[in-house]
């Protein structure tokens, strides 16, 4: 620790800490403009100045770095004077249309601006008295760039590539002709731009702005919310204008705050928010006009007809008592969504085995992911990514990275992998069929033929165990079957790998080797390995690869299956599974099943469910009568849409929650216009099991429902007996969805220690949370593993029929 | 090895080699063989030499004498009586007003400049700078051997502080404490990089040590590299310096191929390796941060120090970094020893010093003198007296960074401390001469011009206070300034000096202070009365408003 005094004040902060580092600790405030917390220090606005004693001329504040009795003062008439200086020079090169809001005046609300302010500048009298530069400056859908607003603290350029690893912006020119450029002056598009916005996110002025709302002026309010689209689960800002009634996102921003993503969102997050207000939102409910006619279901289902909302929901009700009561609770299927809250899933699940008294529930991710649930079913006790996004990107050795198009899929952790290799020499093997962003930045590409992940995989392992690379200690203490996977690997010799995958022998090795060496590893893998019909099989070989090479239970290695959705995680957690209670509590252990009836009541079945690819093939064999999904555009995003449309199609009752219509709408009786996570209040689990609180920043749109009210009010129209006070959680009573989190924490060990109250305090609650006070677990420990032993599988290659098939 | 006792330079610029240069060099190697001094006499080329069309010139060393323009018939009668007979050939003189100063100078220089005093440009002009043999024979590489086989390091680094050798790029700091900076810094590998970049405005001696001495520049970086055990040189060449970077280059190869240079140095275990990289035409990459970033690859931008560049210097290692100069002394200071260099100079300002004259003199050049000496002294016997016999109005010292001195300053002693405690810095070494015709306005024109394009534009007070000061000095020359601007450029000269990162922004308004300090009255009349009393500024006359009511 280093001792100084800043404006008389004694502050200790440790070695290498800026001035400017330690003023704020002393909560002492010194204005900045170049520099911000994120990207590496510049010094060139020189507002930072400050005087330190024994020096000759002041020091910048931001790149300063403290020493042992340093006497440093921020303020003296003299530094104001400098600073005064500055600014007005800025101005001298600063010309404010007055676009933003109130029309002909520049905007106040930047963090130059309110420097102009403090140091007592008429910023519209000091600026520039014409434009100098264009102002509309670049065709960028996303992004405005007017450069008459910049004062070159290449903030942007420093976001560009050290926040996004991009390096679109540059400086170009010098001394007063000094600017910014995309590429060698081409535009941000030509120049790989992203438009992910940080460049934005990070300019003071205004120079750089969200093109949409650039002329919508400052919000009413914000929203602190998690982005609807990725499993990565970032926290973004909703701007509200209370203009209408119930508000209207005005943009999205980010927050320096926000636990994985700082300032960072991806072109997704930050721009992809029109569909809230989109006119085509589902507006009121709909059913078939069929069923208001009482007639027999035309083979297309007939016409729509839009009803209100007693008349929806005693119609979905009555539909899925009749097919209860008619055909048995297991002629029932229920698809929770990757896209709805924990607290709506929970009540799938318990409307499901509760009321509908059925096990077939499972998520519709599941269709992409099977495979890995499968996989790690057999492993790990926990089905999920074992260690936390920061600590692969900001530990791991060496990475693989197979089947996942990492920037495309999950952007803001591809976009730290990226920064991995840029900033710390993190190794990256690359395997994918394409050359994709992050083949860029690998140490090594294997572009295989599609399909044959596994074999791949089982030849790096062949190599490991011929050079002895493997964790023996490892594997004699956490493992098991491993002289069985041994010999099951014998076949697999560079040279017949090299046949299946087309990649070559040296290439293989120079791979192996590294994987090996540079520990810990992670293997990163998302839905491009688990789409296929070997996808099970190339899971279990990625996770003998983790168990040879001792990679579970280390910061810096694990598993990582990136989850397609903002809550594919989440749903499954919820007992959005066949198998599972909420918290992977097997529905068969007798056990858990009396806790349940406990809460729940009597009569919840025994046996495991169908999962969801069952439920469609039990479907369009007549043996599945009713269906009822959630939030979910099951055909429209499926491997195989036509044989979803024929399971469908064959359904007597479809019962959907929706915000849209969609190729699964056209299937269905009843359509319930739910509503988008702005909508609602509750929480998201993100890949690496990070649960995370979502805000309602607008009103429903149109008579649009919160998706749990609707699920609470179906139960209460199915359910014949109330409840007779002998069951703790029989009630369907929920005043909001805070109430359903209680009872999710009572009855889940793995959520035990979640409140919405305790999310609201804290983001940092990664899952086995095991009690109020628990900290919750970044990194799953080999205790996790199945038995504490993991167990190899027997490494296999089948060929890839569906992708057999098309090629 | 060859015995060379005389050298012949022959111009090779485009104008001469348009005039017949190619042969005139031809017909002086045939001429020399058929004399048989093949083996005494060695030719050369030169460039930049002229102005004129009397091209192409000739220079016979150790003379100096500059013949002008040499046509292939004068070949014969040069080469029988200059080096056959040893007479100069005085109706084949060149006309000395046609030639460029550096040239100039070399010709007056035997005796005709008695106090010089020559340790870095001892060899420049009487070796041959392509032949190692002749940097050998006159005490080349005899201060390496040394260093390498009889002193350790630290012993190095000692005599070099003991000589008080300070830095000559323009912040005059201790070279020997630089050098244990970085020799006690740890982290490895260290580098050394010599500061080829010379481009003040004014400043050429770097370019005529390497031109005509090369070896040496290869000799001192070695020497360094040994000191602080570094094993790689960069060498960091002003890119408009082609031929000091081909001479450069040449001797490298020729020092590796002598084992002077590369591996295992006079059969020692020490290797050290010379890179040269030609700049790009960036005033700011001579700022030694720039520099290291525009080496690294990046754009040349200076960071904020410290960290400095003896711990946190080329790819982040610890390194030093010497002008040319600075280096250029060290090999006589390992040969004759510190007290010697002491000796030369006085006590807080040892060795000598390299200056360049320029401006409104008879004689423009470079000459090198102890400490001590006046600037009237060098205007008198250096410049040869003001040109017109114009009476001197101000000296600007230290290229457009540097100071003014007005007339009445010029019998103070230059040596670094008599000139700091007058308010007056030497930086490069460049003093230009102005006479009473001088504008100050103009003047400081023409230097925030500079300033205004080269610099970097990093800092705020750097980027847009040059750009004003420069507008401001504009209106002011066109009659068209007012009093508060005067204001205007205390406020922001003040700022830019005071808080500016690097060197440029900071010292780019110091002339102009200098200006204000002493030529007040002069800046006063452009914008009270409208007039330029010297008459060098645009002003337009403009009636005062009431007249031209009516
Ligand atoms: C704007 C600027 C330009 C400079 N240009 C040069 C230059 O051309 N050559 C040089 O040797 N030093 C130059 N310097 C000084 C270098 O930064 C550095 O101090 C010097 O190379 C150190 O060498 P020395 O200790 O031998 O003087 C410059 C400094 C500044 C601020
Ligand atoms: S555009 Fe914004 S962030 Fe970029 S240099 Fe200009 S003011 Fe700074
Ligand atoms: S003072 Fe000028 S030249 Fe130096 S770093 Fe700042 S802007 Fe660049
Ligand atoms: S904030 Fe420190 S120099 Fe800009």
């Amino acid at each position: 620790m280093i001792s100084l005094t800043i404006n008389g004040q004694t502050v200790e902060v440790p070695e290498n800490t800026t001035i400017l580092k330690a003023a704020e600790q002393a909560r002492i405030v010194i204005p900045t403009l170049c520099h911000h917390k994120d990207l590496t220090p510049y010094g060139g606005c020189r507002l930072c100045s400050v005087d330190i004693h024994g020096l000759r001329l002041p020091a910048t504040a931001c790149t300063m770095l403290v020493s042992p009795g340093m006497i440093v003062s921020t303020e003296s008439p003299a530094l104001t004077r400098y600073r005064r200086t500055i600014l007005e020079l800025l101005l001298v090169r600063f010309y404010d249309a007055g676009y933003t809001h109130i029309a002909g005046m520049p905007a106040l609300d930047t963090q130059f601006a309110h420097w102009v302010n403090y140091y007592g500048i008429d910023m519209k009298s000091a600026m520039a008295r014409k434009p100098f530069r264009q102002i509309d400056g670049d065709p960028n859908p996303f992004i405005w760039v007017d450069k008459g607003k910049c004062i070159m603290c290449t903030r942007c350029v420093r976001a560009c590539a050290e926040v996004q690893a991009r390096f679109v912006w540059t400086q170009a020119y010098r001394g007063y002709d000094l600017r910014i450029v995309s590429g060698s002056a081409t535009t941000m598009m030509q120049a790989r731009c992203e438009s992910c916005g940080a460049c934005v996110a990070h300019c003071p002025t205004g120079a750089l702005d969200n093109k949409m709302s650039v002329k919508l002026g400052p919000p009413d309010r914000l929203v602190t919310t998690i982005c609807p689209y990725c499993g990565v689960g970032c926290q973004l800002e909703l701007n509200i204008k209370d203009d209408v009634p119930g508000g209207r996102v005005l943009r999205v921003t980010s927050n320096s705050k926000a636990p994985i993503n700082g300032d960072h969102l991806c072109v997704k997050g930050r721009y992809g928010y029109d569909f809230i207000h989109s006119p085509l939102r589902l507006k009121r409910p709909r059913i078939r006009k069929y069923i208001l006619e009482g007639t027999a279901r035309p083979e297309n289902r007939g016409p729509w007809v839009e009803v209100d909302w007693e008349c929806a929901l005693d119609v979905a009700a009555k539909g899925l008592r009749n097919a209860r009561d008619k055909y048995g609770p297991h002629s029932i299927g229920l698809l929770a969504s990757g896209k709805c809250l924990n607290e709506e899933n929970y009540l799938m699940n318990k409307l499901a085995r509760q009321v509908l008294g059925t096990n077939n529930i499972d998520c519709c991710d599941h269709t992409s992911h099977a495979s890995t649930v499968i996989g790690l079913e057999a492993t790990m006790e926990l089905i999920a990514q074992s260690n936390s996004l920061e600590d692969v990107a900001g530990q791991a050795k060496s990475i693989l990275v197979i089947g996942s198009n990492t920037t495309e899929q999950h952007p803001i952790f591809g976009v730290k992998l990226r920064r991995a290799v840029l900033h710390r020499g993190c190794k990256l093997v690359v395997a994918h069929p394409d050359f994709i962003n992050m083949s860029e930045f690998a140490t090594i590409r294997l572009i295989h033929k599609p399909g044959t992940e596994a074999a791949l995989v089982n030849g790096l392992m062949y190599i490991i165990l011929k050079n002895e690379w493997e964790d023996h200690a490892f594997i004699e203490k956490y493992t098991q079957g491993f002289d069985e996977f041994k010999q099951s690997i014998e076949g697999f010799t560079p040279g017949h790998v090299a046949d299946i995958t087309g990649v070559d022998e040296n290439v293989l090795h120079k791979s192996a080797e590294i994987l090996a060496k540079e520990r810990p590893m992670a293997v990163v893998w998302s839905v491009d390995l688990t789409h296929h019909s070997t996808g099970r099989v190339n899971v279990s070989s990625l996770i003998n690869l983790q168990l040879l090479l001792g990679n579970l239970g280390v910061a810096g290695g694990g598993l990582i299956p990136l989850r397609c959705q903002n809550n594919s995680q989440g749903a499954c957690d919820m007992g959005g599974h066949p198998a599972f209670y909420p918290g992977y509590q097997s529905v068969e252990l007798p056990a858990t099943r009396k806790k349940f009836e406990a809460a729940w009541g009597k009569g919840i079945p025994t046996k495991a469910g169908m999962n969801a690819m069952e439920m469609m093939t039990a479907a369009a064999e007549g043996r599945l009568r009713a269906l009822y999904i959630l939030g979910e555009d099951l055909v429209g995003g499926a491997l195989d849409g036509n044989q979803l449309r024929r399971s469908l199609g064959n359904c007597d009752f479809v019962v959907l929650e929706a915000v849209f219509e969609s190729e699964t709408s056209r299937h269905a009786d009843v359509l319930l216009p739910g509503v988008t996570f702005a909508e609602k209040t509750g929480t998201f689990t993100n890949t690496e099991r990070r649960i995370q609180m979502v805000h309602h920043a607008v009103a429903p749109q149109g008579e649009s429902r919160a998706d749990w009210k609707i699920i609470k009010e179906l139960a209460h129209r199915i359910k014949s007996n109330g409840t007779d006070g002998q069951y703790t959680h029989a009630d369907w009573d929920y005043g909001d969805t805070s109430q359903i989190m209680n009872e999710i924490a009572m009855l889940t060990p793995i959520y035990a220690g979640i409140t919405h109250e305790r999310l609201e305090r804290t983001d940092n609650l990664q899952w086995p949370v095991k009690n109020l006070s628990h900290p919750g677990t970044p990194t799953l420990s080999v205790e996790h593993l199945r038995n504490a032993r993991g167990r190899f599988i027997t490494a296999r290659y089948d060929e890839d029929v569906t992708s057999a098939q098309t090629t | 090895m060859k015995v060379i006792r005389s050298m012949v330079l022959v111009s090779v610029d485009q104008a001469s080699l348009e005039h017949g240069a190619e042969q005139v060099f031809h017909a002086f190697l045939e001429e020399i063989e058929e004399f048989g001094l093949s083996d005494q006499v060695a030719v050369s080329t030169i460039r930049d030499v002229s102005i004129h069309e009397d091209v192409p010139l000739v220079i016979v060393y150790p003379d100096a004498a500059v013949y002008a323009p040499v046509k292939v018939e004068d070949v014969h009668t040069i080469v029988e009586e200059h080096l056959f007979k040893g007479n100069i050939v005085p109706s084949l003189l060149a006309m000395m007003h046609e030639l460029v100063p550096e040239i100039a100078w070399m010709r007056g220089r035997r005796g005709a400049l008695p106090v010089q005093k020559r340790i870095v440009l001892e060899r420049a002009g009487i070796v041959d700078p392509g032949s190692i043999e002749d940097y050998i024979l006159y005490d080349g590489f005899q201060a390496l051997g040394k260093a390498l086989t009889r002193m350790k390091p630290a012993e190095v680094i000692a005599e070099v502080e003991k000589s008080g050798l300070q830095g000559r790029g323009g912040a005059g700091f201790p070279t020997g404490r630089k050098w244990s900076f970085v020799a006690s810094t740890p982290g490895s590998p260290k580098y050394v990089i010599c500061n080829a970049d010379e481009s003040e405005p004014g400043t050429f001696k770097d370019r005529l040590i390497i031109e005509g001495d090369p070896f040496s520049v290869i000799e001192a970086m070695t020497i360094t590299g040994y000191a602080i055990g570094a094993h790689q040189g960069y060498i960091y060449i002003r890119g408009e310096y082609p031929l000091a970077y081909q001479r450069i280059e040449h001797a490298i190869e020729q020092a590796e191929a002598h084992g002077l240079l590369g591996n295992r140095i006079f059969g020692t275990d020490f290797n050290f390796h010379i890179h040269p990289h030609a700049g790009a035409g960036a005033y700011i990459c001579g700022e030694e941060t720039a520099l290291i970033a525009s080496l690294e690859g990046k754009r040349g931008m200076p960071r904020a120090r410290p960290p400095y560049p003896t711990t946190f210097g080329l790819f982040g290692k610890p390194t030093v970094v010497n002008n040319v100069e600075t280096l250029a002394n060290v090999p006589a200071i390992l040969r004759n020893g510190a007290v010697w260099y002491r000796d030369v100079g006085s006590p807080k300002s040892t060795g000598t010093k390299v200056y360049t004259i320029l401006g409104n003199v008879n004689f423009t050049g470079l000459i090198e003198v102890p400490p001590g000496i006046t600037l009237r002294e060098v205007i008198d016997i250096y410049g040869k007296g003001m040109k017109n016999d114009k009476r001197l109005k101000l000296v600007q010292t230290g290229g457009s960074s540097g100071t003014i001195a007005p007339a009445s300053l010029q019998d103070t002693p230059m040596d670094f401390d008599s000139f700091r405690n007058a308010g007056v810095s030497l930086g490069s070494g460049a003093l230009l001469v102005c006479d009473e015709d001088t504008c100050v306005v103009d003047l400081a024109k023409v230097i925030l011009r500079f300033f205004r394009n080269e610099c970097c534009g990093k800092c705020t007070p750097c980027r847009i206070g040059t750009l004003r000061l420069y507008e401001i000095m504009n209106q002011i020359s066109k009659g068209e300034g007012s009093l508060s601007d005067l204001a205007e450029v205390k406020k922001i000269s003040e700022a830019m000096s005071e808080v500016s990162n690097c060197g440029l922004g900071q010292t780019a308004s110091t002339a102009l202070r200098d200006i204000l300090k002493y030529f007040r009255e002069e800046v006063e009349a452009h914008i009270i009365d409208r007039v330029c009393p010297v008459g060098a500024c645009p002003i337009a006359i403009r009636k005062p408003e009431y007249l031209s009511v009516a």
